[in-house]
């Protein structure tokens, strides 16, 4: 065993030695470079351990993760993160039960609920209104209830797009176009903005909503093409097949060609949701206290005036880790699908 | 005899001119083997495909199970004949994303409505008779050609047809693979299924088949039993193709 290691490290510094300091030059490069990075690393750590100001942070936990929500009811914010949380862990990693295995999708389905139960209040729980929602709770509510929007509206106009009606086929391309076209930031600036103006007196859609809106309106025309592109890789036999068992239009697209489209465009749409859920930081600017904006109104306070890096890469290290959840729970979720059938 | 399949004066043609379809006409009676012959590109799977509405055609009679289509392609009556006729295809067509059983159930239970139970239980019935029963969970991908395109048969065979089509069921397989498929096919004939069968299997046509009918470039150029066909068939054009045939 030991001989082994010794053998590899043996073989990995010839291999250094070749590549690094095979002539004079190359060895005063690699010298260089060596020596710069060094003294970054050095002095990166240097400034992380002894002059950052981690105060910053730990005073303000609760505050990145629940935004302004009353201390006294943070536990339902923070039952729902956990509760996602296990959940991710039990998918990842629990057993290989089928009954388990069978219903986790409806309690991953079952989360959006029990999250809008928790945070509105309501039945047994004090209501909260949205204004207090905040911090990586909102963070986590804008991606999961977008995201859930989106796929079914992205779904429809796919569709559509492929729709032999001339009307429904023009309408969703332009749409799709149109979102296309525009950046995120100003479909939100309209969400946010006109919304309020275009409905009658009267009725009033909360910020949050008005966000979710918008970028289910957005996110959803990327989906539509991802799962256009699905559509279309299904080859013809398999509608023929469908026909001459005799299925109608409806249970063809519902039993042969979403299920098919869904899989091939699953890498795509996990980025899609990746992408919306770094895209929700673009609400710290148009008001909301998300993730980003709780750190933007915790830097605002004169107490911590001027710790924006600490702040900031505090604020990375929390996008980077739920992003990665997301990405190796995407991962799972392809692998999965892809055991069955090999030619996936 | 009651007649399953009456066609009168097909004719279809994908670009002008030229003729995928020539004034076909043909009769199939209950219980009878029609093995439709002929060279690549004469409209063998054009025909076989008229007959549940995969495709249209100009003009002609089409009288499927006492359900009468013309070239208005009525799309009703194409339905009331696809649920009462099966088909097997060249590809096998399976769906990559179900397992071999949904595959067999799906149609029952969503066009049939049948009750779930009993279609999985019969589409057991059906797999075993094809031999295949040990592969129910697996999917499509896992099965070889030859035991996919026994799952296809099952699969056509959940609905309970009347008439079966076969598009050159054997075209895609290995040589070692047909004649598992093709002895699943003559069990089916031997209990009395009425079939049409596009193939090059002269073997099969020999056995099986009651009638044969050739084609060339959208005509039908002659139809005898197999045993006139096969010794002196009347057309120089099918004694050719026959020829060409044994070569290979």
């Amino acid at each position: 065993m030991l001989n082994i290691t010794l053998n590899s490290i043996k073989i990995s510094l010839q291999k250094l030695k070749k590549t690094l300091f095979s002539t004079l030059l190359n060895t005063i490069i690699s010298l260089v470079i060596i020596l710069i990075t060094c003294l970054v690393c050095l002095n990166t750590f240097g400034w992380l351990l002894y002059n950052a100001n981690w105060k910053v942070i730990t005073s303000n936990l609760p505050l990145y993760a629940f935004g302004s929500f009353p201390p006294d009811e943070q536990w339902r914010p923070a039952t729902w993160i956990i509760s996602l949380l296990l959940l991710s862990i039990v998918t990842l990693f629990g057993p290989e039960w089928k009954w388990l295995r069978k219903n986790l999708i409806s309690a991953w389905a079952g989360t959006v609920p029990l999250g809008l139960y928790l945070l509105y209040g309501g039945i047994g729980l004090s209501p909260i209104s949205s204004r207090h929602w905040g911090g990586l709770t909102l963070t986590i509510l804008l991606t999961v209830c977008s995201s859930l929007l989106s796929l079914p509206l992205g779904i429809i106009l796919a569709l559509c797009r492929q729709s032999s009606l001339q009307l429904i086929q023009k309408i969703s391309s332009i749409f799709i176009d149109v979102m296309r076209a525009v950046p995120l930031i100003a479909v939100l600036f309209f969400g946010q903005l006109l919304i309020p103006l275009f409905l009658p007196v009267g009725i009033e859609v909360d910020r949050v909503w008005r966000a979710i809106f918008a970028f289910t309106l957005f996110v959803s025309a990327y989906i539509a093409e991802d799962i256009r592109g699905g559509l279309q890789s299904i080859p013809r036999n398999q509608i023929e097949a469908a026909n001459s068992l005799g299925l109608n239009q409806y249970q063809i697209i519902r039993f042969i060609l979403i299920p098919q489209a869904l899989r091939i465009a699953l890498p795509a749409l996990t980025n899609q949701s990746i992408g919306l859920f770094q895209n929700t930081s673009l609400m710290a600017i148009l008001g909301l206290v998300e993730l980003l904006g709780v750190g933007r109104s915790i830097l605002a306070n004169p107490e911590f005036i001027g710790q924006y890096i600490e702040v900031y890469i505090w604020l990375a290290c929390v996008y980077w880790f739920v992003c990665t959840i997301m990405a190796i729970l995407a991962r799972h979720l392809e692998q999965r699908l892809t055991i069955n059938q090999a030619n996936f | 005899m009651e007649p399953i399949l009456v066609a009168q004066n097909l004719t279809k043609s994908y670009t002008k001119g030229s003729r995928a379809l020539d004034n076909v006409s043909l009769k199939v009676n209950q219980g009878k083997v029609l093995v439709v012959m002929g060279p690549s590109g004469s409209g063998k799977s054009t025909l076989i495909r008229t007959f549940n509405g995969l495709e249209t055609f100009d003009s002609g009679e089409l009288d499927v199970l006492g359900i009468k289509v013309d070239s208005t392609h009525d799309e009703r009556k194409i339905q009331k004949i696809r649920r009462r006729v099966g088909m097997v295809f060249q590809q096998f067509n399976l769906f990559p994303h179900l397992s071999i059983l949904e595959n067999i159930t799906l149609a029952p239970i969503n066009v049939q409505k049948r009750r779930p139970i009993e279609a999985e239980e019969y589409g057991m019935y059906l797999l075993s008779q094809m031999g295949i029963d040990s592969h129910a969970q697996k999917y499509p991908s896992q099965l070889s050609g030859g035991e996919q395109q026994r799952v296809a048969i099952a699969r056509a065979l959940a609905l309970k047809p009347e008439l079966l089509l076969f598009d050159e069921p054997t075209s895609a397989l290995d040589p070692e693979r047909i004649n598992e498929v093709l002895d699943a096919m003559r069990r089916l004939a031997k209990q009395g299924m009425t079939m049409v069968v596009v193939t090059h299997e002269i073997g099969f046509a020999k056995d099986v088949s009651d009638q044969v009918l050739f084609m060339d470039s959208g005509k039908v150029i002659e139809t005898s039993t197999p045993e006139i066909f096969f010794s002196k068939a009347r057309h120089e054009r099918s004694r050719k193709f026959l020829n060409q045939l044994d070569k290979n």
